[in-house]
């Protein structure tokens, strides 16, 4: 049983006011692939070098399975890291970087050989064994870190943006490889980004941080279907959901005279004024006569099988950008007006003052 | 460099074009001689143009400097070795000088000495590295260390030798201190059997601050998720100290170890002249005393050099063998 458990886990760095990381509760399932997202200085490094012992925890605890761990040194913590600059140590080998763990725990000569080329194989090292850092690229390096981690078996990993050094394509591909291995490892693992479409793409569930502050976990659908509050609804999902100030009228919202359907549920939660949130994805075009939402045009980003009309809603007083998908090729010019529509059920609502979702 | 290439090239490619990279309109050799003799002899040595001499001028300066400033005086120094001094000034007396030194009691004292010095090297930069280690990990109250620990080196030696006279004088602060612990009083620089090591002694005191920051300052190169992953790798502080942090800052240690030992080898003459004089009995010469003494006291000034061709060859043999060595100890294989 390794699962990861933060409780009331907070990092304040001396000669700061506000914490790093605030009061974290976060329960890691054993053999979960978790992934932290958030902006940058949100605390997601912060929170996962708390969990490997690199950080003090100013209060609160995390337990690593049945251990309290909160106070003890990272050799005695049974987890293994992969940094962002990969941190390879320059004068050894790939494969003496790979066994320097091993040979701290006093691990014999033939099983550190063994369990290194083990590791080697499964990740198409072989070939590099003998090399030094310096002489490989930045995927092999990166596979490198990896193995550095696998090979000690450890209860966690722990990866701190392991991509953001390569290209766009290799990064693509080795978010699968890592998925994958992951979940042929089974160990569970903790995993921090500031992307989230890796986040989406990689986590078992994903963990949305803001300031510190942990805002929702959830599956990655959950996230995207249910965002507890208005900063995971526009930071979850590319291209955004479309946030726009609305007033409720008798079961519907107004946005600048036009009536937009909602949840009635929802509306009957309000109490103030609310936020309409939309997916590109929810919204329909609808033909000349019927109501909608009127959106100037700005830029059609035509992907082939559908395309984002960039535009801006033409409502007096505050307009706002909207993003809405439509069918590919359908050939939308720019400084068009198109009107839109959508479903009550695709129409998430939060309450202006909270940010709080009003949704059931 | 570069503009000798081009001229290569000039020769053995396409003249037209190459020549205007080259950028010597002067150099004219015409177009079809320079086709026929690339035709005649291609891989001949090319001859000596504009091109291929302006980079040897260039270069001249630097080089005239060096050898002007350098290489003669040492040349100069080494056959005036062997010449001899007072009647026989001027006249060459082959290794006679050599001869005279090595039955000289008093240099033989000297490079015994500089075995010590030797033996003692290894204190002078680990004192520095271990307190740089500290400092670089961050102990309470580094800052202030830092600065305390760079102090003497402000100081001249000739002040430094003053302060520790007074503070080893056989009734001195120190003797006063080990009576009150109920150790004998040591007579710190009348013995000569103590004399060198207290010299040695106070010689690093005054000088480890340079060596410090020369440390701080490779530490300042270390790369600190390199700490992070020896942590979370299980090492513990000796280990990652020598599995991470030595290796990284090899460079920084060879460095250390050369300069310091130059440091002792032609530093000390302050610190002996103020301090002991080469007593008691001689016990404490140096190389660089013994040079000045046989050379401004004793007018043999080509013995005196004879000593310095001594001095100068166990540097050069000093240095390379500890880059050797180091280069083997502090890189892991
Ligand atoms: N050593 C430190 N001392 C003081 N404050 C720090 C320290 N390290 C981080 N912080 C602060 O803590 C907050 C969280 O930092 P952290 O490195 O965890 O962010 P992050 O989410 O990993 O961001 P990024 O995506 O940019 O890596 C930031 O506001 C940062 O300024
Ligand atoms: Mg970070």
């Amino acid at each position: 049983m390794t699962a990861v458990t933060y409780e009331k886990a907070q990092r304040l760095y001396p000669g700061s006011t506000t914490p790093a990381v605030d009061a974290l509760d976060l329960e890691i399932r054993d053999g979960e692939f978790m992934v932290l997202v958030g902006p940058s200085g949100c605390g997601k490094s912060t929170s996962l070098r708390m969990l490997a012992g690199l950080e003090e925890v100013t209060s609160g605890s995390i337990r690593i399975g049945d251990r309290d761990v909160t106070h003890l040194p990272p050799k005695d913590r049974d987890i293994a890291m992969v940094f962002q600059n990969y941190a390879l140590y320059p004068h050894m080998t790939v494969a003496e970087n790979m066994a320097f763990a091993l040979k701290m725990a006093g691990v014999g000569k033939e099983e550190r050989a063994a369990r290194v080329k083990e590791a080697a194989a499964l990740l198409d090292l072989d070939a590099y064994l003998d090399r030094k850092p310096k002489a490989l690229s930045g995927g092999q390096r990166q596979r490198v870190a990896m193995g550095r981690a696998i090979v000690r078996q450890p209860q966690v990993f722990c990866m701190d943006e392991p991509l953001s050094n390569l290209d766009a394509k290799l990064r693509v591909s080795t978010r699968t490889q890592i998925a994958a291995l992951q979940q042929r490892l089974g160990i569970t693992t903790v995993y921090v980004t500031h992307d989230q479409v890796e986040a989406m793409t990689m986590g078992d569930r994903v963990a949305v941080l803001k300031d510190g502050v942990l805002q929702q976990v959830d599956t990655p659908l959950a996230l995207y279907d249910k965002p507890a509050n208005l900063f995971v609804a526009g930071f979850i999902g590319s291209p955004a959901m479309n946030l726009i100030e609305g007033e409720l009228r008798e079961g519907h919202a107004v946005v600048g005279g036009h009536e937009i359907p909602v949840d009635r549920a929802a509306a009957a939660a309000a109490t103030g004024p609310v936020t309409l949130g939309v997916r590109p994805e929810a919204f329909r075009v609808v033909g000349e006569g019927q109501d909608g939402l009127p959106v100037k045009v700005t830029l059609v980003e035509e992907l082939g099988a559908d395309a984002y009309v960039y535009g801006t809603s033409g409502v007096e007083g505050t307009p706002s950008n909207v993003v809405v998908r439509v069918p590919g090729q359908v050939g939308h010019q720019k400084g068009s007006t198109i009107r839109v529509t959508t479903d009550p059920t695709a129409v998430h609502l939060f309450d202006n003052a909270t940010g709080r979702r009003l949704n059931p | 460099m570069n503009t000798s290439r081009l001229g290569t090239r000039t020769d053995a490619g396409d003249p037209g074009s190459a020549r205007v990279p080259g950028g010597t309109p002067g150099a004219t050799t015409p177009p079809s001689t320079r086709t026929g003799q690339r035709a005649a002899g291609s891989g001949r040595r090319p001859r000596w143009t504009e091109d291929r001499v302006v980079p040897y001028l260039l270069v001249l300066p630097a080089v005239l400097i060096v050898v002007l400033l350098r290489i003669v005086p040492l040349v100069m120094g080494a056959n005036f070795s062997f010449t001899g001094d007072g009647d026989a000034n001027g006249a060459w007396v082959g290794l006679d000088n050599y001869r005279t030194l090595w039955d000289d009691e008093v240099f033989r004292t000297a490079m015994k000495n500089v075995g010590l010095l030797l033996l003692a090297l290894p204190v002078a930069v680990a004192i520095p590295g271990l307190l740089a280690t500290f400092l670089f990990l961050k102990v309470p109250g580094y800052r202030l260390y830092r600065s305390v620990y760079f102090f003497p080196v402000v100081l001249s030696p000739v002040i430094i030798g003053a302060i520790f006279n007074v503070v080893l004088s056989f009734d001195g602060p120190a003797n006063q201190l080990l009576e009150k612990v109920g150790i004998e009083p040591i007579d710190w620089l009348g013995d000569s059997t103590y004399a060198m090591f207290t010299v040695i002694g106070v010689h690093i005191w005054a000088t480890f601050g340079m060596a410090l920051v020369i440390f701080m300052a490779g530490f300042a190169t270390v790369d600190q998720s390199l700490l992070d992953a020896a942590r979370s790798d299980g090492a513990n502080l000796r280990q990652t100290v020598w599995h991470v942090i030595i290796p990284e800052l090899s460079q920084t240690i060879q460095f250390v170890f050369v300069t310091t030992m130059i440091g002792m080898l032609t530093g000390m003459f302050g610190l002996l002249y103020i301090m002991t004089g080469g007593g008691p009995g001689g016990a404490t010469y140096l190389p660089e005393l013994y040079i000045w003494t046989q050379q401004g006291q004793m007018n043999r000034p080509a013995l005196a050099s004879a000593a310095s061709m001594v001095l100068f060859v166990l540097m050069l043999v000093v240095g390379f063998a500890q880059l050797r060595l180091l280069k083997r100890a502090t890189k892991e294989s």
